[in-house]
């Protein structure tokens, strides 16, 4: 290959390389340009010689150049790969990735800037879809954080709302207690006083009173107690038989609502692993929630059965179906429905159930249709 | 972190007098580097960077704080009060200029005098106001740098592993050069960009030197002029020097020109 053919092939690949080339004074003058920059920008490469290099870029590439390129320049020599809009002389932009290379005389002198450009259209769009990710993305995150912390705070609120609440139910409920204690007392009293008939029968009737009263007050006990993190306490027993409990709970029933009938169906030969007083408690408010919202005119059955490892009680009264966007909150304190509001009750009686047949590893169940109600407690003989 | 760790400050020199450098926006104290050794002999010299570039304690810049040039006056007052300096003479290029004519303000007996490099008190045309830019032209700046942040630290990383043609730099030195947390340098531009110290001028009263260059596309010479007309004591040069950094590529004629004037 002769002399000539290499320079020219040099100077082909100057002129026609796939990138851009400036070569610029140290004053910023350009002293020449390749053909393949000139095209791009739409300009014969004549054009480019003589111009001041800051005539092809715009304002915020001006600043950048003074401001950041010059100053690296002069301290390292070069700057690799910096972003960069290019101006056509109609005003259009060319986005360009560009290399800047000082070169020095021997004396240290800076003698030209060379610039290698890159076409970068598709570059700047990708580099600028990330950006705005990752500046959404950030956007979403400070949301988030924001959000969270509304959340926590008001959670927090709630919460501190919410322990005041139960503290208050559990000094109440223990403060009635003494009250109920005195007129318990009194009509005692009352009754060794030769009293009517009428006295009488008005005093049985204000003791069953006291005593649906302090059937309430031990809910609300037992309530707030779970609330406050102490659980439902037992008193366990090793074996116990758990049949007369439920006769004693139906009788005092009966007292209490002498209109209406309970049937007893028993057969509980198994000792079994319990607090008998909660399981009578249980009994009383799943017959109770019965008696307050079967059909007034039906039959209350108590069920009972005992089958070696497994207790079951089931309370079951016809009436009207529970509906179906009740069933998931019957256990929830609080929880009354909506069918008779005149009805008492502080919505805590199969809440107390529930939590009772946990404390006991056992379970309540309830089935409802347009026959008949039931509640059903099932729970291991022994652990 | 003190003040003197925090801002990155550097003191060299001997003499009776200070002489404080400060860099303006794009780079850091290395701006100085072609300049303030000229005068180790007669003066202490002190270099620092403002937070947020060059080697300073990047933990210390907040978004909130910096969000005008008081608080990088305030940080220089803190500089040279660390230094239980009094009567210095202030050199700031570019943006450090009006940082310098804010704390001068603040602090009377902090400057003997200023030496301004490529000062501007407003970038942004305003009425008969000739600043050089108009408010989209700053909006399009900011957009640019949001350009460059992915390209920013590549620019620079490489300088990292090789220096071949300036060996006596050390890679410490190469490792910090001009470089800035990219939304560091953004604020810092609409922060420098956006700023209005017109108000500031007539308060000067200390001897002050406006040095400009010709082509200063940064500083156009009707800034220069309104910076003659609204510093009462203030001497207009125009020199020879091109561009907006003269410390680095018209050393000899700053250095000169600063000698002349101290």
């Amino acid at each position: 290959m002769s002399e000539a053919t290499a320079d020219d092939d040099f100077e082909d690949l100057f002129e026609t390389a796939p990138c851009g080339y400036l070569s610029v004074s140290p004053g910023g003058r350009i002293i020449r340009g390749n053909r393949t920059l000139a095209a791009w920008l739409g300009v014969k490469p004549q054009y480019l010689a003589g111009s001041p290099l800051t005539d092809l870029l715009p304002i915020p590439g001006r600043i950048y150049f003074e401001t950041h390129l010059k100053p690296a320049l002069g301290l390292h020599g070069f700057v690799n790969e910096v972003a960069l809009d290019l101006l056509t002389p109609e005003g259009a932009r060319l986005p360009v990735i560009a290399n800047l290379l000082a070169r020095n005389d021997d004396a240290g002198a800076h003698q030209f800037t060379r610039i290698a450009v890159f076409l970068a259209t598709e570059r700047r769009r990708y580099e600028r879809n990330l950006l705005q990710a990752r500046d959404a993305a950030q956007a979403e995150g400070r949301q988030l954080r924001e959000d969270s912390k509304e959340t926590r705070t008001a959670l927090t609120r709630e919460l501190e709302g919410a322990d005041l609440r139960d503290q208050f139910i559990a000094v109440l409920g223990h403060d009635l207690r003494n009250p109920l204690a005195a007129l318990t007392g009194g009509l005692a009293l009352l009754r060794k006083e030769q009293p009517t008939a009428r006295a009488l029968a008005v005093n049985a009737m204000m003791q069953d009173t006291v005593g649906r009263m302090s059937g309430l007050i031990d809910n609300i006990l037992d309530f707030a107690r779970g609330r406050l993190g102490g659980g439902i306490p037992l008193a366990l027993d090793n074996a116990v038989l758990v049949g007369p409990i439920l006769e004693q709970v139906a009788e005092e029933l009966r007292t209490a609502r002498p209109d209406r009938l309970i049937a007893l169906d028993l057969e509980m030969p198994d000792p079994v692993r319990c607090d008998v007083l909660r399981i009578g408690q249980l009994v009383s408010n799943l017959l109770g929630n019965a008696l307050t919202h079967g059909a007034p005119d039906s039959t209350v059955k108590l069920m009972g059965r005992t089958n070696g490892d497994r207790l079951e009680i089931a309370v079951s009264n016809s009436g009207d179906q529970i509906p179906e966007s009740a069933m998931a909150r019957l256990f929830q304190p609080f929880f009354r429905g909506e069918v008779r509001q005149s009805m008492q009750g502080l919505g805590l009686g199969l809440h107390i159930a529930s939590e009772i047949a946990k404390a006991h590893a056992g379970e309540m169940g309830v089935a409802s249709d347009s026959d008949e109600t039931r509640f059903t407690f099932r729970m291991p003989i022994r652990d | 972190m003190t003040v003197l760790a925090r801002n990155n400050v550097q003191v060299r020199g001997f003499g009776e007098r200070t002489m404080v450098f400060a860099h303006g926006f794009g780079c850091d104290q290395h701006m100085w580097r072609l300049v303030a050794p000229a005068f180790e002999d007669e003066f202490r010299t002190v270099v620092y960077d403002h937070v947020g570039a060059g080697a300073s304690d990047l933990t210390a810049y907040d978004a909130d704080r910096y969000r005008t040039l008081d608080a990088y006056a305030d940080d220089l007052i803190e500089v040279v009060g660390a230094l239980d300096l009094r009567q210095a003479v202030f050199v700031g290029h570019s943006v450090s200029g009006m940082i310098g004519v804010i704390a001068a303000n603040k602090a009377p007996d902090l400057f003997e005098r200023l030496v301004l490099v490529g000062p501007s008190p407003r970038y942004i045309d305003e009425g008969d106001y000739i600043g050089g830019f108009d408010e989209a032209q700053i909006a399009e700046l900011l957009e640019f740098l949001g350009d460059n942040h992915l390209g920013w630290s590549a620019a620079m990383a490489p300088a990292i592993m090789g220096n071949g043609e300036r060996p006596e730099l050390g890679e410490e030195l190469t490792d910090s050069f001009c470089r800035t947390d990219p939304k560091i340098a953004r604020q810092f531009a609409e922060v420098t960009f956006t700023s209005d110290n017109r108000a500031d001028l007539p308060n000067l009263k200390a001897p002050t030197l406006i040095l400009q260059c010709q082509d200063d596309i940064i500083a156009p010479l009707a800034v220069g002029d309104y910076l003659y007309e609204h510093i009462e004591n203030s001497t207009l040069v125009v020199m020879e020097a091109t561009g907006h950094c003269p410390n680095l590529s018209h050393p000899a004629e700053v250095i000169s020109e600063i000698r002349a004037f101290v």
